[in-house]
């Protein structure tokens, strides 16, 4: 007996039986499903994040915050602190392993100034490097670069917004802009960036980058801070890859601590929030599949229950069977064979509705919805299981009948 | 008779039904040679299909031995019963036993099935016999488009189609009104004159007269053997 024309009766039995076979997947069709879309939910909003993230600097960015004290409850010595200074980051540069990139970042609103319109907007002093950091696209013209820190140079970059503000469709690059006192020459526009979490939000989470106005730190520090200012808006790192991140972040906290002697700063590192909302994440999947599995244990019991009503009906069929030559595990493997044909019918079934579900509910909710061959996979191996374990027992049972018994039975 | 087919000595069955023992067989004799045509009459509660289960290798006797073509059934495996069964019996059942939602080919090409046979040599055997036994337009037809005499015909031709040692039916005729019912004894007459060894367990004396040798079985004993008259 060959297992493909095993397979073609199981097929026999379930079209003879269709109503009941509907029933009988019920269970696997929704604890597939439920499987399915709770996977395809969760990795749609990981791919959100990591989009996100991608797009802005990558997972191995990580920024530096002075504490801000006017928000959370903080001790005397927190509300003393005098922030984040050009020293800290020099320490940083200087004993810790395991960042390529580090750059400080300055802030200060300024009056700016062009031929139609005077407005106070916040310049960012940053180095050459930041660019990279951010992952800031040029449409035209270039970043700061060394020689411009070098040199406290009187140039900016503009975001997208900022450029169409001063200077329309105009291309900024060579005009001339005053930022505070002093003239500034445009060297480069950056990009227009746009990301938005849900699908019909109009909040652009990328807008921050369109809406800068950037210098070398150098001379936003001399021309507009004076000489002597030391402390810097927040610094920018960028980590070598993950495994350093396990000793890299922890000895970026430890030389802050002990520099500051307090907690007066925050460490934000993506890396880090990738693998809480890992283990968030974790909890829910968990939480769903739990609710899944006790769904395809329902359905399982269905399947095995139906199939012994089957069984008590196909029991004189089983003695003909055996009585022309069939042995106990022929009659095991038909009744496993049709148990997971069922389960595998419910399983598609369900693969389908849950695939449908996550459209569904990403559509209601404006999410995105995600779905990757390892959960058509998993949901295809669940059904599968689910039959081969809920057709066990009556398997066994119609392997051991008796042929007088079953031929005698009316 | 030497090399007989079939040898019972002292077979005994003996069923437990609560507090008392129930004998079903005590102690039966009985020696078929290649080639017989043998009729088990009895009335009900003989002991005849008790007789019939172990002499077609569904059910093994509690004491006694019974050699099939050589071999000792007493004590064997189900699994090896199983393969003796597809091997050395076919068996034709009163209601005919055929499969509703299969159709007669597939029917009838079931044994050689179980026997691990190939597609292409299943259906090749399965068309033949088919053929033989007049059906060979009807292998495609569910068994419940068929006439009771054509149901019983594919029952047949399903019991041969692995070439069995022995064919082993039991109230053949007890589902057919009496036309069709003379015309499936004629196959069997005809199948038993090509040289097959036939058992009919019946207790319509009409079917019994075919046979050249009746059995009758009284009380789980064998009470006489006598030649027919042919």
């Amino acid at each position: 007996m060959n297992l493909l024309s095993a397979v073609a009766d199981g097929f026999v039995e379930v079209r003879a039986h269709a109503g009941r076979t509907v029933l009988q997947t019920l269970g696997v069709v929704l604890g597939v499903a439920s499987v399915v879309s709770s996977m395809g939910l969760f990795a749609g909003g990981r791919a959100q994040s990591l989009k996100y993230y991608s797009q802005s600097g990558g997972v191995l960015k990580v920024t530096v915050f002075p504490k801000d004290v006017r928000t959370v409850t903080t001790t005397a010595r927190e509300r003393a602190s005098r922030g984040l200074t050009i020293d800290d980051m020099d320490a940083i540069k200087a004993s810790v392993k395991g960042f390529d990139l580090i750059e400080p970042v300055m802030t200060r609103e300024l009056q700016i100034r062009t031929a139609t319109l005077t407005r106070a907007y916040e310049v960012t002093g940053v180095g050459p490097t930041y660019g990279e950091l951010q992952e800031l696209l040029l449409d035209s013209g270039r970043f700061i670069n060394e020689n411009d820190v070098a040199t406290r140079e009187a140039v900016c970059v503009l975001g997208a917004n900022r450029a169409s503000d001063f200077f329309g469709t105009l291309d900024p690059v060579g005009q001339r802009i005053r930022l505070g006192d002093h003239l500034y020459t445009v060297v480069g526009r950056l990009t227009y960036r746009e990301f938005y979490w849900n699908k019909q939000e109009n909040y652009n989470s990328l807008d921050w980058m369109n809406d800068f106005i950037i210098v070398p730190v150098t001379t936003l520090q001399g021309r507009e801070l004076g000489a002597g200012e030391r402390k810097i808006g927040n610094i920018a790192l960028r980590l070598v890859d993950r495994p350093t991140a396990d000793t890299a972040l922890p000895a970026l906290r430890r030389i802050l601590l002990r520099r500051h002697g307090v907690e007066d700063f925050q460490v934000y590192a993506r890396y880090e929030r990738m693998k809480e909302m890992d283990q968030q994440a974790q909890v829910y999947d968990l939480t769903f599949k739990a609710v899944g599995l006790i769904s395809l244990i329902v359905g399982g019991i269905v399947v095995a229950n139906i199939l012994m009503a089957s069984f008590r009906e196909r029991v004189c069929e089983i003695g003909v069977r055996k009585a022309v030559g069939a042995k106990g595990w022929h009659i095991a493997v038909q009744f496993l064979v049709e148990s997971v044909v069922v389960s595998g019918i419910g399983g598609t079934l369900g693969l389908a509705l849950g695939v449908g579900f996550v459209h569904i509910i990403a559509w209601l909710l404006d999410q995105y919805a995600v779905l990757t061959p390892g959960m058509i996979a998993a949901a295809v191996s669940c059904a599968c299981g689910v039959g081969v374990v809920s057709g066990f027992i009556p398997a066994i049972i119609a392997a051991r009948l008796d042929p007088v018994v079953a031929l005698r039975y009316e | 008779m030497s090399d007989p087919l079939l040898n019972l000595s002292g077979v005994w069955k003996t069923y437990d039904a609560g507090d008392l023992a129930v004998h079903a067989l005590r102690g039966v004799d009985l020696v078929v040679g290649r080639g017989e045509y043998l009729a088990i009459m009895g009335p009900s509660g003989s002991g005849k299909s008790t007789l019939m289960h172990i002499l077609g290798c569904l059910d093994t006797p509690t004491k006694g031995s019974y050699l099939l073509a050589g071999e000792q059934v007493a004590n064997l495996s189900r699994g090896r019963l199983a393969e003796l069964r597809n091997k050395f019996i076919g068996f034709v059942f009163q209601s005919f036993n055929l499969l509703p939602r299969a159709s007669v080919l597939r029917n009838v090409e079931l044994p050689l099935l179980y026997g691990g046979l190939g597609r292409d040599e299943r259906l090749v055997r399965a068309r033949e016999i088919l053929t033989r036994v007049g059906l060979g337009d009807r292998g495609h037809s569910r068994p419940n488009q068929l006439s009771g005499g054509q149901r019983q015909r594919a029952a047949i031709a399903r019991a041969l189609v692995t070439e069995p040692a022995l064919l082993l039916a039991d109230e053949p005729t007890g589902n057919l009104d009496q036309t069709t019912g003379a015309e499936v004894m004629q196959l069997f007459d005809e199948l038993n004159r090509a040289g097959q060894t036939v058992i009919l367990v019946t207790h319509d004396p009409a079917v019994a007269a075919h046979a050249r040798r009746i059995v009758r079985i009284v009380d789980g004993l064998v009470e006489q053997g006598e030649e027919a008259a042919a």
